[in-house]
């Protein structure tokens, strides 16, 4: 390799000798033992898979409890402002989660045994596309929500006007510039994952 | 019981490659026995729908490439990982040392290329065929033939720097 780096040239039969060499090397040390391999086809393991689906399950009850919790209160809201402002925040608290499930669904469902690598690679790219997408939405959605479902929250918790309190707009206050920080970190995170999902669907098509 | 013991050969046989694809795709140690407990995970699985229907070979480059894609990164799946394959991981360290230099050079390069590439070149140093690689990748063989054209050149320029 140091003369080819000398010369300036790699060619690929010599990249070819190399790696035959090392899998000649490879073949004489024979380290798995039938238990370990047993052992990696656990289904226990599976469990990892999972690290980004359970969250989004727990998430996803909870946003549907916190839905049913407003919809059966949902007349103590007494004016039509609040009212509408309930009403928003129940439909995105039920269209998040199914959103976001759809996204992990499409993830997931690669078929790893039927798909040959291009067509993973494609399945998985716009999978990750669409994931990326319904978080950075949600996000925006979550926001929003938390601004419109705060004042009827409080009504429903008992408070008769809401506006009237301070501690109201403290919580405004705190809460924009969080999500200004968040929605920075949100979006340079998306614009880095959506790269290089485009990157791989484009080079697809050379 | 004949399937388990079928299998298990089969992972024997060829622990060497896997061994390769994990390295190729991944930067870690540990993401690396991840990788290969995950491959050999979804070999298993596959396992029974896989008989009769391709060549061995065909069945596991394609599951370990595709494996590799799917992977998630290792930062997302704390807590579960389970040690078994440490000692296989230490293949490089009892190597022949310049072959392991060597080696580490080529990977540095190869790890430089992107997701698609990267699958082409491995099947090529595996010694396929241009059929044999657009069989185990779905591209043409043309495709193959440019592909491997222009990682080469990739190679050339990155080797310059």
């Amino acid at each position: 390799m140091q003369k080819l780096k000398n010369k300036n040239v790699m060619e690929l039969e010599e990249m070819k000798t190399l790696w035959s060499e090392m899998s000649a090397e490879l073949e004489k040390q024979k380290k798995l033992t039938d238990l370990i391999i047993i052992k990696m086809t656990q289904a226990n393991y599976r469990s990892k898979i999972n690290g980004i689906f359970i969250p989004e399950v727990i998430g996803s009850f909870i946003c549907l409890a916190m839905g049913l919790y407003i919809l059966v209160n949902f007349y103590k809201l007494n004016s039509l402002w609040m009212a509408v402002c309930g009403a928003a925040g129940v439909l995105i608290l039920f269209i998040l989660p199914v959103l976001s499930l759809r996204a992990i669904h499409t993830l997931r469902s690669v078929n790893i045994l039927r798909t040959n690598y291009k067509q993973s690679l494609k399945l998985y790219a716009k999978g990750k596309l669409q994931f990326v997408f319904v978080q950075k939405l949600s996000f925006y959605l979550g926001a929003f929500m938390m601004l419109v479902l705060l004042p009827p929250m409080c009504v429903i918790m008992g408070v008769k006007d809401p506006f009237s309190h301070s501690s109201l707009w403290l919580s405004y206050v705190i809460m924009f510039p969080l999500f200004y920080f968040m929605a920075r970190w949100v979006f340079r995170k998306y614009m880095s994952v959506t790269g290089n999902a485009e990157n791989i669907l484009k080079e697809l098509d050379k | 019981m004949q399937s388990k013991t079928e299998f298990v050969k089969i992972i024997k046989d060829n622990e060497g490659l896997i061994y390769k694809v994990t390295r190729l795709y991944t930067n870690s140690k540990e993401d690396a026995e991840d990788l290969y407990q995950e491959i050999v995970y979804q070999l298993w699985k596959s396992f029974g729908s896989f008989r009769n229907e391709s060549k061995i070979s065909t069945w596991l480059y394609r599951i370990a490439l595709n494996t590799s894609i799917t992977h998630l990164n290792k930062q997302k799946r704390k807590g579960n990982h389970q040690p078994v394959t440490d000692e296989l991981f230490n293949k490089a360290e009892t190597t022949d040392v310049l072959t392991e230099e060597r080696m580490q050079i080529l990977y540095a390069h190869l790890k430089k290329l992107n997701t698609i590439e990267k699958g082409v070149i491995f099947l090529y140093l595996e010694g396929k065929s241009y059929e044999e690689i657009a069989g185990i990748t779905g591209f043409t063989v043309s495709n193959v033939g440019t592909r491997l054209v222009r990682i080469r050149q990739k190679l050339i320029a990155e080797i310059k720097k």
